[in-house]
């Protein structure tokens, strides 16, 4: 007995450290109450065994009551931070068999900072299970390990608790505690008895939906940014074909342009997730689906593209030939060059279509925006988070078409910046 | 290969030599057998009214008209052939244009120095250092890092004869090179050209004024109706010129 009391101060120190370290320097000599365990009950709100902070609990804790003590007063520490409601405070006598029968145990509650005090009717002397619990227990919204500590008085002498294993509290995310603080506000509460307001805007979801979505966000980033700068290469080795002398290289590009433009993107997108797997080729959904999107972009930046290039006096051309320049000189050095300048703006546009695109892959359940949305909608039963979704695709496209107009200033070709006197041999 | 058909000519073999020139484009001839040959530093200006193919002709001299009949050596190459190198010869012919054709996202500089880069192979510093001695040549010096847009007319159009010269070419076509010009600006032009002229540069010269064909011409050419109507030099031309054709357009425009 003696051996295992050792070994479970010595446990206990391993957890909790000092504090441990000081009770095992000094053991108390009495064997009369020994903590089984403190434990708080999972309060997450979902299906994991989470306790979180912030959110109310209920604390259990136990002891073997040995027989022929008297234990008359049993007191209770919770950590700093952590509220409670004393007056609730059930304890109850599990004696017998696996201790089975149920013994009420009548006793007065008292409470002074973050201790409660039981101090029973009746000293405890039948050998049992002593089962508290403290309801209203709410931990600090941080988390942390949470040691419940005490004392107990067994005939006249007050002991330590012996150290168990602290309750492992998850910490509040931040938008689960504005979400909780936000519940509480009168302002949310009138705010929600607008049934309207509530299913679209409810304050609550609004914010506890915005990490979550948050996180189909980048993946709609991550399609975007990387099909994006592959659809440009596309469009321009299309655009330059169309061009070609040989009616092959044309041929081939106008068909593909053709039939990308004239077909849905969803379509292409079904074709590709559910036609590829048929055929026995497995590709990861994300890079397949930028690969659709980056193909069927590729297309409509072709013929953005070749306006672009069309749009550039023929004078250019021929003024770069009669140099010596190869087309090939004259496209990438004379027309390209020029040609971008003028097509940012469509070229933004493409963008943003191919941002909004990506969301025609949830379809086909790829984690993107308005799939991560579609779950908490799903769970919620509020259309909130499709609002949120919605924020994010503004997030991008707002700004842009903004920047668009700045580029367009640029692109218009004269920059001024400061030349060096002007002197007077200028005159042509 | 050309050495066959030295009829004409009794001096040097010409370093232009064009024969029955065609060209059409769809059912219009615009072109009507041309043949004309052209001496080393020699300048052949060529006048008519619009629509007598002068702008055409000079524009198949470099090929960036595709003839549809005739022959033009060039160097005693004939660059009508099918397997000519385009490039080649193009390099070695500087055009001047209408309407400039400068390259707007490139300075003064950098307009100048691209062609050399790019198919001369020259140097970036190479280059660089014969677009300042082009530009100043043409009295630019102090203008290299404006932007086409950022010049007057006139100072594009010297740009872009500083940018044809700095390949050396050996012959330079100019296509009207002062039309699209304010008057006051046109001076600056022909002073660059006739400049040129002095330095013995072979040159081909469309242009509607008279006085620098006078001055500067060693023969005028006189074209109707894709047709030359008349050749000489410009005494013969403007003061005794046979055709009433040829006096009916100089009394017009002089």
């Amino acid at each position: 007995m003696k051996l295992r009391r050792t070994f479970k101060l010595l446990a206990a120190a391993l957890i909790a450290g000092a504090c441990a370290l000081g009770g095992a320097a000094a053991p108390s000599p009495a064997e009369a109450l020994t903590v089984e365990r403190v434990t708080a009950r999972p309060n997450a709100g979902d299906t994991t065994n989470d306790v979180v902070g912030a959110t109310e609990t209920r604390i259990t804790w136990e002891g073997l009551v040995d027989a022929g003590e008297d234990v008359e007063e049993l007191a209770l520490t919770l950590p700093e931070g952590t509220s409670y409601r004393s007056a609730d405070t059930k304890a109850v006598l599990l004696t017998g068999e696996n201790y089975m029968d149920r013994n009420e145990v009548s006793f007065e509650v008292s409470s002074e900072g973050q201790t409660i005090t039981l101090s029973f009717d009746e000293p405890l002397s039948t050998a049992g299970r002593l089962n508290v619990q403290v309801y209203g227990v709410v931990f600090p919204a941080e988390g942390g390990s949470m040691q419940v500590t005490g004392t107990y008085t067994a005939a006249g002498a007050e002991h330590d608790l012996d150290a168990v294993a602290p309750i492992e509290v998850v910490g509040m995310s931040l938008p689960d505690q504005i979400a909780q603080y936000l519940e509480q506000q009168s302002w949310v509460a009138a705010w929600n008895s607008n049934k309207f307001l509530k299913l679209f805007f409810d304050p609550t979801i609004l914010v506890t939906s915005f990490p979550v979505v948050f996180e189909g966000f980048l993946m709609s980033l991550a399609v975007v940014a990387v099909a994006f700068p592959l659809a440009i290469p596309l469009g321009l080795l299309l655009a330059v074909m169309r061009r070609a002398r040989l009616a092959l290289w044309r041929g081939i590009a106008t068909t593909y342009v053709n039939v990308v433009r004239g077909t849905p993107l969803f379509l292409q997108i079904y074709i590709a997730f559910f036609g590829l797997p048929l055929a026995g080729i497995q590709v990861p959904s994300y890079v397949l689906g930028v690969a659709v999107v980056a193909m069927n972009s590729g297309a409509y930046l072709c013929e953005v593209f070749r306006s672009g290039i069309q749009s550039i006096d023929k004078g250019q051309f021929e003024a770069a030939r009669s140099l010596g320049m190869t087309a090939a000189q004259t496209m990438f050095h004379v027309i390209l060059p020029q040609m971008f300048r003028r097509v940012i703006p469509n070229l933004t546009s493409e963008f943003i279509t191919l941002y909004k695109d990506t969301s025609l892959l949830a379809a086909v359940g790829v984690m993107e925006l308005v799939m991560y949305a579609k779950t908490v909608v799903a769970a919620t039963g509020s259309i909130t988070p499709y609002i949120v979704a919605a924020v994010f695709y503004l997030v991008i496209t707002l700004p842009l078409s903004r920047v668009t107009r700045r580029l367009e200033e640029y692109a218009s070709g004269v920059r001024r910046r400061p030349h060096k006197a002007p002197s007077t041999a200028s005159a042509a | 290969m050309a050495e066959n058909n030295k009829a004409q000519t009794a001096s040097a073999e010409p370093i232009l030599r064009i024969e029955n020139l065609h060209k059409s484009f769809g059912a219009t001839d615009v072109l009507k057998g041309i043949s004309l040959d052209i001496a080393k530093g020699e300048v052949v200006v060529v006048l008519g009214p619009s629509g007598s193919g002068k702008s055409t002709m000079l524009r198949c001299l470099n090929l960036l008209e595709e003839p549809t009949g005739g022959k033009i050596f060039f160097e005693g190459e004939e660059i009508t052939a099918p397997k000519t190198d385009v490039n080649s010869v193009r390099e070695r012919m500087g055009m001047v244009f209408q309407q400039f054709n400068l390259f707007p996202h490139l300075d003064a500089l950098h307009n100048v120095m691209l062609a050399q880069c790019q198919v001369l192979k020259r140097s970036k510093e190479e280059a660089a250092k014969v677009a300042r001695v082009q530009l100043e040549r043409v009295g630019l010096g102090d203008r290299t890092d404006y932007y086409p847009s950022e010049l007057s007319g006139g100072q594009q159009q010297r740009v872009a004869i500083a940018r044809a010269l700095a390949m050396d070419p050996h012959v330079m076509l100019f296509d009207e090179a002062t039309s699209a010009l304010d008057p006051e600006l046109v001076r600056g032009v022909l002073d660059v050209m006739r400049e040129l002229a002095q330095q013995g540069m072979t040159m081909v010269v469309v242009t509607h004024e008279m006085s620098f064909a006078r001055d500067v011409a060693d023969r005028v050419i006189f074209m109707e109706g894709g047709h030359i109507v008349e050749q000489g030099t410009p005494e013969q031309v403007f003061e005794h010129p046979k055709s009433d054709r040829t006096r009916a357009f100089i009394g017009q425009v002089s």
